[in-house]
This record gives C-alpha cells, sequence and structure tokens, in this order.
C-alpha cells in the first residue's frame, strides 16, 4: 500500500487495512528498522513512505511487481 | 459552467460552438489582453524567484472589482513563473485556493498547499499552526519554494481575523536565518477587509499592490472578439452583436466574466433554436435568464405614447436580427403602430424624449452616432429583454387600455 500510494500517516494505514493503530505503528516500526520504510515527522503527524534507496526495499518492490503480474 | 433551463430543446444540427470549453470560468486564456502591466508589475514583484529563490519572500496584493480579471491574472502569471522555474531546474509550485471554497478556514486552505507535496497528509485533527509548520518543514526537506494564491481573501479575513494574517504574514521572521520559501498572493475586490485588521497584521499586508481597474467597453470588445474567435465557428457571431455583449457586460461595472458568460448563454439559446448564428434576440435572452427584465408593473406605469413607442422597438428587433437601429428608423414603427391603435403620433422630440425616459428605466440603451450622410443620430438597442416577450406584453397591455 505504501510502496503504491505514497507516504502515508499511521491512522491511515491502520484504517486502510482495518487494523487497530497499536498493532499498525508495530509493523510499521518493524518495517522501518529492516530499513524497507522511512519515517517522517511533522510535529504530531507520522508519515511512513518507502525507502527507494534500500536494497531491501528494492527487493520487496520486486515481489510485489512480480506477484500483481497475471500469471 | 451553470445550467441552463431552455423550453423543448432539442440538439443543434450545427452548432454555433467551436469549443464552448473557452468560454468556462475557469479557462485561463494564453494570453490576457489589456492586463500586459499588471502582469510584468507582478513578474517584477516575484522576480527573485527566478533569479535567487530563497533568499527572500513576497507579498502581493492583487485588487480589483467583480470581473476584471484577478483570477485569471493570478492563475496566467502563476502558468507563466512556473514554466520559467522549471527551465532552470528550479523546484518550484504555484498553488491557487479559493478561500471562499473553504468558508474563509485557514486549516483545509494550508492543508491544500501542503498537499501538493505529501498528497496523503491527514485532512483533519490538526490545527492550522500545526499544519503551517507542516508545510514549510515539507518545502525545506523538498529544498522548494511555493506562491500561495488566496484568492477571495476577504473570506479569510472575515472568518479568522488578525491572528492568521500575522501567522501568515510574519512567517518568515520567526524562521530567521533558514531559507525563505514561502511568497504570497492575496486576491480581493477592495481593501476595505485590511482595513479591519490589527495595525500589526495590517502593516505587513499593504506594501505591493496590484491595482485592476474596470475595463472600458473597447477593452470588453477586443476580450470578447478574442473569446468568440476561440469558442465559436468563423462567421456566427456578428460583429456588432460583440458590441452589444460588450455594452452589457459595460454595464455591469465592467465585468468580463459577465460578458463571456452571456456570449456563452446567446449560443446556447442559438443552438436550441438551430438558428445556425448567434442573434441578437439570443443575447435578450440570455440577459433575460440572468438579470430580471422591465416587470410587468413597469409596464403597466407606462403612458400610451411609451408603450407605442417600445412596442414599436419590440416590433422592430423581433423582425430584424439587428442589435442596433436609429431612432428615425423607429419613428416610422412608431407611426405604424399609432395608426393600429388610431392614436395620432407625437412629434420627433416628443419621441426623443421617450427613447431617453425608457433608457433612464432601463428597458433600452440609447447612444448616440455618427450618421451615414451626415450629422448625428440616436441609436437604440433593447439589450435584456426579449423582443418576443415584449411584444407580446405590451399588445396585450395597449388592447387592455383601449378596452378590447
Amino acid at each position: 500500500m505504501i510502496y503504491t500510494l505514497g507516504s502515508l500517516n499511521v491512522s491511515d494505514i491502520a484504517r486502510r487495512l482495518k487494523m487497530n493503530y497499536a498493532s499498525t505503528a508495530e509493523h510499521l516500526q518493524i518495517l522501518e528498522s529492516e530499513g524497507i520504510l522511512l519515517l517522517h515527522t511533522y510535529g504530531r503527524v507520522r508519515m511512513y513512505r518507502f525507502n527507494e534507496g534500500s536494497p531491501r526495499a528494492k527487493a520487496v518492490a520486486n515481489l510485489i511487481e512480480v506477484w500483481e503480474l497475471k500469471p | 459552467m451553470q445550467n441552463i433551463h431552455l423550453q423543448g430543446t432539442k440538439m443543434a444540427t450545427h452548432s454555433v460552438f467551436r469549443d464552448e470549453s473557452k468560454l468556462d470560468i475557469n479557462y485561463i486564456p494564453q494570453k490576457l489582453p489589456h492586463r500586459e502591466t499588471q502582469h510584468r508589475l507582478l513578474s517584477e514583484f516575484f522576480s527573485f524567484i527566478l533569479r535567487c529563490p530563497e533568499r527572500m519572500a513576497q507579498r502581493v496584493i492583487i485588487t480589483g472589482d467583480v470581473g476584471t480579471g484577478k483570477t485569471a491574472l493570478a492563475q496566467h502569471f502563476g502558468a507563466n513563473i512556473t514554466s520559467e522555474a522549471n527551465k532552470k531546474g528550479l523546484k518550484f509550485s504555484y498553488v491557487h485556493v479559493n478561500c471562499r471554497e473553504f468558508r474563509g478556514s485557514l486549516q483545509p486552505i494550508l492543508h491544500r498547499a501542503v498537499t501538493v507535496f505529501r498528497p496523503n497528509y491527514p485532512a483533519r485533527g490538526y490545527s492550522a499552526e500545526e499544519i503551517l509548520d507542516t508545510l514549510m518543514q515539507v518545502l525545506d526537506e523538498e529544498e522548494a519554494t511555493m506562491i500561495l494564491a488566496l484568492d477571495e481573501f476577504d473570506s479569510l479575513i472575515e472568518k479568522e481575523g488578525s491572528d492568521a494574517v500575522y501567522k501568515l504574514t510574519r512567517l518568515q521572521e520567526i524562521r530567521q536565518g533558514k531559507p525563505q520559501r514561502l511568497s504570497f498572493v492575496f486576491i480581493m475586490r477592495d481593501l476595505k477587509p485590511i482595513e479591519k485588521l490589527d495595525e500589526s497584521a495590517r502593516s505587513t499586508l499593504q506594501r505591493s499592490i496590484v491595482t485592476l481597474q474596470r475595463y472600458d467597453k473597447l477593452q470588453l470588445i477586443d476580450i470578447l472578439t478574442d473569446r468568440v474567435k476561440m469558442a465559436f465557428e468563423l462567421g456566427t457571431v456578428p460583429e456588432d452583436l460583440v458590441d452589444l455583449v460588450a455594452e452589457l457586460a459595460f454595464s455591469e461595472t465592467g465585468n468580463a466574466r459577465f460578458g463571456i458568460e452571456l456570449l456563452w448563454r446567446a449560443g446556447k439559446y442559438a443552438d436550441a433554436e438551430d438558428k445556425g448564428a448567434v442573434q441578437a434576440e439570443c443575447v435578450r435572452m440570455a440577459v433575460s435568464s440572468i438579470i430580471p427584465g422591465l416587470r410587468r408593473s413597469e409596464l403597466v406605469s407606462l403612458g400610451l405614447h411609451e408603450k407605442l413607442f417600445l412596442l414599436a422597438v419590440a416590433r422592430y428587433f423581433k423582425e430584424n436580427e439587428e442589435a442596433y437601429v436609429s431612432l428615425s428608423e423607429i419613428e416610422k414603427d412608431y407611426a405604424v403602430a399609432c395608426e393600429e391603435f388610431e392614436v395620432t403620433p407625437n412629434s420627433h422630440t416628443q419621441v426623443w424624449n421617450y427613447s431617453q425616459y425608457l433608457a433612464k428605466l432601463g428597458v433600452l440603451r440609447t447612444e448616440v452616432a455618427a450618421a451615414e450622410t451626415r450629422g448625428r443620430t440616436t441609436r437604440l438597442s433593447l439589450p435584456s429583454i426579449p423582443a418576443v416577450e415584449l411584444e407580446k406584453e405590451l399588445s396585450a397591455a395597449l388592447r387592455s387600455q383601449r378596452g378590447d
């Protein structure tokens, strides 16, 4: 979702995934610590975006693209 | 575009329009006739953006009456400066927001500016101050500059007052030492709302002002002629019809937008009746659909000869497609109308008086023009009431007066 839509804040991601805020934030923190996502903080707003400079993120992007190709 | 109600409409076999989108209220033409000086002035005020961005910020007010081209000027300037900045490889955005669209509330206005760079920034739950901070942070991250044009700025002043204006205009002072990234264009009809502001907020605003004067009739003719060329098929809008529309727009405080809308409506009436060309009657119908023409009560209060004179005018324009007629021509038709109702026609001087009185009422328009042979003649036009309707109403009133 973040790969497709660009930067999103935690509440927005939680709402779109129909998950609760705490679980969403926890998953996002893991992806951030793995270097796949980047966190930008604007005051109280925390927005995550895809880390295009990371090889791991690129691998994930490739996987998404291949996965979404019709067989 | 606004809705238009046409009775018993069918699609025209040959539309008078080539591209009616050129008459849309949101269309910004490639050139803005008679606003070149103001465009140059605006470009001068913001020339630093192309020469030394981040070194300074600017606040400019564009002011002028309705339909004087404020929005068009700002957007035209915005498109030009964006294109120049792109050529130079500068990161620059021109963002135009109509404050009235957000009921003058600062928070959603600033949100609109933030979403240029961060489209998914949350719309709710954050104050205007927080969003303004975010906007500056985002501009720093992107190393970009922005001109934020706040159209109908008076609605923001009305809703938010001095504090909001102060926040916007003193922004750079709080960020001293940092790159200056945000400039403003404030667009408003007049400067009166600024007088309501605190001294401190007011002093930050009234520096650079671009004032747009009302268009005169000849300027309106130029503007409308340009639009006719773009929007209508060749030869479907006669020159004297553009004159008529320009005159109407001029009487509506020199409002070019009103004239452009009239052209569009008149074109629609022409298409609805499959006329193949726009006629003066189409303009009259267009006007009467926008502004009320002569009220029936006013018609009844006219004297017998004024009614007969007006009947002659209505009949002339019903039978002829011209937009103007000379007073001497109408005098002949007036004599015929008098004969029909068994009344002796009055003298030329009296007839001239009727034309002046009806012009005062706003039913007719009169102008003095050079006669074809020598001397001067009075020309009449029937700008705002459909001749067909007027003839019907007058005939009924005269018959009832005679006791038919």
